[in-house]
């Protein structure tokens, strides 16, 4: 596993959480120890809503590096605007004020048939509750996002059974949503995913809707594809478990950033985060 | 840092969209067939309405045609025997074309030559419109114009001067009415008018002895016994005296048309007769008193009892001559045919007025029809929309264009409305058929118009796609709009 090679050579003497988060974020480079370029940059990045005359800061200056290769998990509490942290990143939402840069594209400079190219091809979305299209079969879900992108039904269906393979449901590629268990819809979700090979996915809680055993067979996977394809993930969770596997963590607390840390740094005290992260 | 190309989403083709959408449809069967049931009976509605004003408008032309053929030999018995006056000549011409027999038949009668006919023949028609043109003014309107000055004597008065001075003021205070010509034509036409009643007043003079000619030879005679005749001996008289018949058909078929009408008088008296009324009460089952003619006619359908009703008359010692059981079965028919030409012709007195043909109240009640579908459209596409709200936001997140979402929402509604407006122009035509073949009488069945039912059938799901596709862009561009991050949001 690369996070364990580079946990020796990068182990920085850490202090308090707050002053941890300052030089990891200042660092990203070092988490992964396989170089490589910034994919994700937020600049004090800000959103505000008004509620009834009321108005509610949901993020108060983010800036955060995400480089490519990097698995990091995104934690806090519900209410603490790490939705809305997902929506900016994921070019679903625009932000009140601050940046926020895609593979170094200002997504605030795009128009409506630019950022559905982003979300088709840069991006790749896992719901906590799958999404998968109900009337559309495994395989349709998956060559969907193809179609979107342009890509010759052909070549669509040889890819999309590629992925099913990579994900284990390439026996199963006729079968509708309803006919498959929650794990087989989520892991048609991560292939559907990957249909336009993106530069990062996110993914919204993967586990939080499985049982142990197959929220586990999920985190494999995205481990799996961290590890074999290089793929840049950023995953909100609840799961203790994804901390065994991410590089980073990111805690968000009232708008913002808590605690950035590398997973080295915070096998020292899990005990204290114990309570925090659920 | 090295810069990505982003470039604008391409278009999902026509084709991947339909087969997307149709899928959509196929796995929410049943909310598709609750919308497609509301398209299909406002459709079925629209159809309903439409064959319906096209069947009364062919019923409509047939009926009149086959009226005028069995009214030939009224309209003859009438000719022979009526001069008509000086109106009903200008009438008569003005309704017939040039060349026509009734046409050849005024200018024999008058002695006129051709180019002398023809100008008469365009007055008359000039004639017809102007007291056609004061026929049609209200009450007060035609007061002031022309007086109390009715038919001919219109031109009468508009001749004198102070009459027309009233015409002409009356004309300039009345700005709702235009004049069917113009003025001078009518000073024009008013210095002819005492050539054309003279005319008219010739015409009407050699009809009168024509017909003094016939009177000799009739000798007090029933004009319908010597019409019986009038493929024989008696034409030949009557085209002496005048009358232009062509041998060939007209006068074969109001010959035919005459001896019936005889035995049908004939068999109309045996209702005097006790014994012919006994055998109607015994078949009917009701008192000899209550017996009339309708139920003769009707028991007269069938063959046996129409041989007995004959044996009856013998035995009554009525004439039976010329009449057989066949004869009798086929005047029933024959009348019950006429019955029901007459009935049509009353049914389809108001065909082919309003919008479409329809009627006024028909045409709104219409609109209000499609207004509350395409409501109704409307509605369960926002439902369907709002129910859809995550697969719309993750279709987004995979890339999908607003173009996309909108043109699915629109394209599934236009499916509907295809399927609905098919089933519904189907079950419309079939009860406008049914209703109107019960309501004309199956004699009727060759007049259905089957092209431009077709034609209407077509339109009517043509109306039924658009319908649903316009009720459809309000909901679609609600599902266009919604912004993807739904998709984050748990149910």
């Amino acid at each position: 596993m690369s996070a364990d090679n580079t946990m020796d050579a990068n182990r920085e003497p850490t202090g308090t959480a707050p002053a941890a988060a300052a030089a990891a974020a200042e660092s990203p480079a070092a988490t992964t120890g396989k170089g490589g370029r910034v994919i994700i940059r937020t600049v004090g990045l800000k959103k505000s809503y008004l509620m009834k005359d009321v108005v509610t800061e949901a993020l108060r200056g983010v800036d955060v590096e995400v480089i490519t290769g990097e698995f990091i998990s995104v934690m806090g509490p519900s209410g603490s605007g790490k939705s809305t942290f997902f929506n900016m990143i994921g070019a679903l939402d625009s932000p009140t004020t601050g940046r926020v840069f895609i593979d170094e594209v200002d997504v605030a400079q795009l128009t409506a048939e630019e950022l559905a190219y982003l979300r088709c091809h840069k991006i790749g979305y896992i719901f906590q509750s799958y999404n998968l299209i109900k009337y559309m079969t495994a395989l349709e879900n998956v060559t969907t996002p193809m179609a979107f992108g342009g890509v010759m039904p052909d070549e669509a269906r040889e890819r999309g059974m590629e992925l099913l393979d990579i994900v284990g449901l390439k026996d199963r590629w006729h079968h509708r949503p309803i006919e498959m268990s929650g794990g087989q819809q989520q892991r048609v979700a991560i292939a559907r995913s990957l249909a336009n090979r993106p530069s990062v996915l996110l993914c919204d809680e993967p586990t939080a809707n499985l049982d142990l055993r197959t929220g586990q067979e999920i985190l494999d996977i995205l481990q799996r594809l961290n590890t074999n394809q290089n793929v840049t993930i950023i995953c909100a969770t609840h799961d203790h478990r994804m901390m065994d596997i991410c590089h980073r963590l990111m805690w968000i607390r009232d708008g913002q950033i808590e605690r950035l840390a590398r997973r080295d740094q915070v096998q020292i005290e899990v005990g204290s985060i114990g309570g925090e992260t659920e | 840092m090295k810069q990505i190309h982003i470039a604008e989403q391409p278009w999902l083709g026509l084709g991947r969209t339909v087969r997307i959408t149709a899928d959509g449809i196929r796995y929410r069967l049943f909310r598709a067939s609750v919308t497609v049931a509301v398209i299909a009976v406002a459709v079925a509605f629209l159809m309903n309405v439409l064959g319906e004003s096209l069947i009364k408008r062919a019923v409509a032309k047939d009926t009149r045609e086959r009226i005028a053929q069995i009214r030939l030999v009224y309209d003859w018995s009438a000719r022979l025997t009526n001069p008509g006056s000086v109106e009903s000549v200008l009438s008569d011409l003005a309704a017939c074309q040039p060349g026509t027999e009734r046409f050849r038949e005024m200018q024999g009668l008058g002695g006129f030559t051709d180019a002398r006919m023809t100008a008469f023949h365009q007055d008359a028609c000039q004639g017809l419109r102007y007291i056609a043109f004061f026929g049609d003014l209200d009450y007060a309107k035609r007061r002031s114009a022309i007086h109390t000055a009715r038919g001919i004597g219109i031109f009468e008065r508009l001749r004198s001067e102070a009459g027309m001075k009233d015409f002409r003021t009356a004309m300039a205070q009345i700005k709702s009415v235009r004049f069917v010509t113009s003025f001078e034509d009518l000073e024009q036409f008013l210095g002819r008018t005492p050539q054309l009643l003279a005319e008219a007043q010739t015409v009407l003079d050699g009809r009168r002895a024509a017909i003094a000619q016939i009177g000799t030879v009739l000798a007090g005679r029933p004009v319908l016994e010597a019409l019986a005749d009038v493929d024989g001996a008696f034409g030949d008289v009557a085209r002496k005296a005048g009358f232009i018949l062509d041998t060939a058909t007209e006068a074969g078929i109001v010959a035919d048309q005459a001896k019936r009408l005889l035995d049908v008088i004939r068999l109309e008296k045996t209702m005097d007769s006790e014994k012919c009324r006994q055998l109607l009460a015994q078949q009917g089952n009701v008192m000899p008193a209550d017996v009339n003619v309708m139920m003769m006619w009707k028991y007269l359908d069938s063959s046996r009892f129409s041989t007995r009703y004959l044996d009856r008359m013998q035995e009554s010692g009525l004439a039976t001559d010329g009449l057989s059981p066949e004869r009798l079965v086929s005047l029933a028919e024959a009348r019950k045919e006429n019955t029901d030409l007459l009935r049509a012709e009353m049914l389809t007195l108001d065909a082919g007025r309003g919008f479409m043909g329809l009627g006024e109240r028909l045409a709104w009640l219409l609109f209000v029809s499609m207004l509350v579908c395409g409501i109704g459209i409307c509605n369960a596409m926002l439902m369907t929309v709002t129910e859809r709200f995550t697969e719309i936001a993750t279709l987004k997140c995979l890339g999908a264009l607003d173009g996309f979402i909108m043109l699915m929402f629109v394209l599934e509604s236009s499916i509907l409305g295809i399927v609905g407006g098919c089933i519904g122009a189907v079950l419309g035509a079939l009860i406008a058929l049914g209703r109107m073949l019960v309501a004309f009488g199956i004699h009727f069945i060759g007049a259905m118009p089957a092209t431009e039912i077709l034609i209407g059938m077509a339109a009517s799901v043509a109306m039924g796609m658009l319908l649903a596709a316009v009720a459809a862009v309000l909901p679609s561009y609600q599902a266009a709009r919604l912004a993807p991050m739904e998709a984050m949001r748990i149910e």
